[in-house]
């Protein structure tokens, strides 16, 4: 039987249309469907969702939405639950991830969302979280209250497995309605949390709705771009631009575009006892969801002058990337892929045979590539999906004026090195855009309340409504107690 | 191929080591006895999988830890091929490896001792009680069986099943002593942690991290990496060796 995916309140099912997606990403052929809405039922589930945000979800106090999302997350941490287990099942098929990155990756993924850590999201992003419930004293004088929007419309996109969980739960906090676009590629976790959620509380369900439409088909999008309060798209710079173009000049679009992270491996790293780890904790970040993540590295900065040499830190690396075959056997790629891959591969090859001070060492069935570099010349994406590029730096602060040039792109950057070179490499990134530093090993796990690309994930969703001082100090002068 | 025409028992061999073992032998041309005792499915998937690898298989149910159905599953062999080269005792009592909540030395009963000898022991000797005449008759044979690197290492100590574990080691070399003039070789394997099987679906991350970090190879075994070492000894390549144990788990044990 096919499974249904998607999910919404208030329209038959019946009454709509269904598209079969299937997958064979050479771990069992799936079919799911996705519900194609019409225009009509379209509009009527945005005014449905909206309404229920209005006189439900905005009269919910955060701490209660905090232990409903809490208990939800507990249950999809459950590895006995039906609604994990099936995620454990489908991912891998969908996807084709190895199963066993999955299940841990959910694992880690889902923990962040746990009630302190969402507690901590809040208090990353609102001094005081109860300005989401009532009017607060502001710090500069009088009051002032944050509202999510009454629509807030997602548009994401498919690069890694449960992502638009993060930016449902940063609607929810806000107390925004919710409808959801979900990709083709991975239509199956937003559905999957929305309907657990709505188990544990089913008015909260209605506030969600997770649709499908064909990507480029632009008539169903417009009518929520028209409807929406805000705007919420993850996908390339094109499509980007074009969901912006189409984006009524009243409804703010907030953006989340292709971005590039590498790592930095100082000298202090690479003495003969540490140096292993540092590349078995490189090629994990390079290995967690194929590269595919905008926190994933494309190349690794590594440092002369330690004990290990740059070019015996990347056959180091070339060897853990063999053996996390291993553990997480990569996944088929599409021809897509596949040739971006082998296209990448040919020239890092070819360069290698005709430069003097390179090194090739790859998989000789496309798993894995390393390019080794003497030099640090003009830096380019890898072709993703395990191939990775290592450059060897005479001094880590090289790296900055190497990267600058990809300011609009930088994102995360995994560091290896001593304290002191850590916060003097911090201040150098930061100045060049880079928003994010994370330990090797953890490039691909942001801590909860992250700010994504340097931005405020609940912040950015609230317009805050101030009452001024002056208001206040004017209503005194109209009470009953006034002498 | 290395194992054309020749007939190979596996016991447990419908899934995880068992399964990769196999696979093996019929990659090679065997004809292999998937055994099994309760998931039939997948001792059909294995049978399938050796046949599209270019061997045969023939699947028999048979507890192993009963000697009446030992008897019977060498009878069933017996008729459809009157031979038995190799015997690959690799069916042992589930054990729960948990590293965390694992029985401690004053925890751990006499019974537990027990039912580990029996259960490690008991089919070994019973299947090579009933297999050793066969093999005497054509004064050739050769038996593997299945240790833990844990009985050289003890990382975690699983008492009851470490000893056991020993115990099957000393009884291969003292069954190696006494039939190696009839031409017949006892070897066995000791594998470090194998994931994923039953038996390690829930080690943790951490410990296999702790593993895979003071091993030189870094990485920690798969069922189809204790093949390789399996099919050596089962193989004229190991002509003359005997009462050996090879390890299995990437250069942690070095003995």
């Amino acid at each position: 039987m096919t499974l249904n995916l998607g999910y919404f309140q208030g329209i038959e099912s019946s009454t709509t249309e269904w598209k079969t997606l299937s997958f064979d990403r050479g771990r069992g052929a799936i079919e799911v469907a996705v519900p194609v809405l019409s225009e009509t039922q379209l509009k009527s589930l945005c005014t449905r969702v909206k309404n229920m945000s209005q006189t439900y979800l905005k009269t919910i106090p955060v701490s209660d939405l905090v232990n409903i999302i809490d208990t939800t997350i507990s249950s999809f941490l459950d590895r006995t639950n039906p609604y994990r287990q099936q995620a454990e099942d489908l991912l891998p098929r969908i996807t084709g991830y190895d199963p066993e990155m999955i299940r841990l990756g959910l694992t880690s993924y889902l923990k962040t969302f746990r009630k302190v850590e969402l507690n901590r999201f809040l208090s990353e992003d609102f001094s005081n979280p109860k300005i989401l419930d009532e009017f607060q004293p502001l710090p500069k004088g009088g009051l002032g209250r944050a509202y999510g929007p009454d629509l807030l419309f997602h548009i994401w996109a498919g690069n890694v497995p449960g992502l638009p969980i993060w930016s449902l739960v940063s609607g929810l906090l806000v107390k925004a309605g919710n409808i959801g676009k979900v990709s083709s590629a991975e239509p199956l976790m937003a559905s999957l949390f929305s309907k657990l959620l709505a188990e544990i509380d089913p008015k909260l369900g209605e506030c969600i709705a997770i649709v499908w439409w064909e990507g480029g088909q632009n008539k169903w999008e417009e009518v929520l771009l028209k409807q929406a309060d805000l705007v919420l798209a993850y996908g390339n710079n094109d499509t980007l631009r074009q969901i912006r173009n189409r984006t009524p000049i009243t409804t703010r679009c907030l953006t989340y575009g292709h971005k590039i992270s590498f790592g930095m491996i100082s000298r202090s790293a690479l003495d003969t006892g540490k140096s292993w780890t540092t590349a078995h904790q490189a090629a994990y970040d390079i290995v967690r969801y194929d590269q595919q993540g905008c926190y994933s590295p494309q190349i690794f900065f590594v440092e002369e002058g330690g004990a290990v040499s740059p070019e015996q830190f990347a056959q180091f690396l070339a060897r853990e990337l063999e053996n996390f075959e291993n553990k997480f056997p990569s996944r088929s790629l599409t021809i897509e892929e596949a040739s971006i891959v082998a296209s990448w591969r040919q020239s890092e090859e070819l360069k290698a045979f005709s430069e003097e001070k390179r090194a090739f060492l790859a998989d000789p069935n496309g798993r894995w590539s390393v390019s080794y570099s003497e030099t640090a010349g003009e830096i380019y994406p890898s072709g993703l999906n395990r191939t990775i590029q290592v450059f060897a730096v005479g001094s880590l602060r090289e790296v900055p004026s190497i990267v600058k040039p990809y300011k609009a792109f930088l994102q995360t950057v995994g560091i290896a090195a001593s304290p002191e070179e850590l916060i003097q490499l911090a201040s150098q990134l930061g100045a060049i855009g880079v928003t994010r530093i994370s330990a090797l090993e953890h490039m691909t796990t942001p801590e909860a309340g992250w700010h994504h690309d340097g931005r405020f994930n609940l912040l950015d969703l609230v317009t805050v409504t101030e009452v001024e001082r002056t208001a206040e100090t004017a209503a005194e002068a109209f009470s009953d107690y006034v002498d | 191929m290395k194992f054309n025409k020749q007939i190979v028992l596996v016991t447990g061999s419908s899934r995880g080591i068992g399964a990769a073992i196999a696979k093996a032998f019929a990659a090679e041309g065997a004809t292999v006895i998937i055994n099994y005792i309760k998931n039939s499915a997948a001792a059909i998937e294995t049978a399938e999988k050796c046949k599209e690898l270019g061997g045969s298989a023939k699947i028999i149910q048979a507890d192993v830890s009963s000697g009446e159905q030992i008897q019977k599953l060498i009878d069933e062999i017996l008729q459809d091929f009157s031979k038995i080269d190799i015997l690959v005792n690799n069916a042992f009592k589930p054990y729960i490896f948990d590293s965390e909540n694992r029985k401690q030395f004053h925890e751990t009963s006499w019974n537990d001792y027990q039912e580990q000898l029996d259960g490690v022991l008991f089919s070994s000797y019973t299947l090579c009680q009933t297999i050793l005449p066969i093999f005497k008759k054509r004064t050739k044979g050769n038996i593997i069986n299945i240790a833990s690197d844990l009985v050289a290492r003890p990382t975690i100590p699983y008492h009851d099943y470490m000893t056991a574990k020993a115990a099957l080691i000393g009884f291969s070399r003292n069954l190696a002593m006494e039939v190696g003039q009839f031409g017949i070789r006892v070897n066995c394997v000791a594998p470090g942690l194998v994931y994923p099987t039953d038996g390690s679906m829930n080690t943790k991350e951490g410990l296999k991290e702790m593993i895979i970090n003071q091993t030189p190879l870094r990485r920690i075994a798969a069922p189809e990496d204790v093949a390789g070492p399996v099919l050596f000894l089962a193989s004229s390549w190991s002509g003359f060796i005997t009462g050996q144990t090879l390890y299995i788990d990437g250069g942690l044990v070095m003995r």
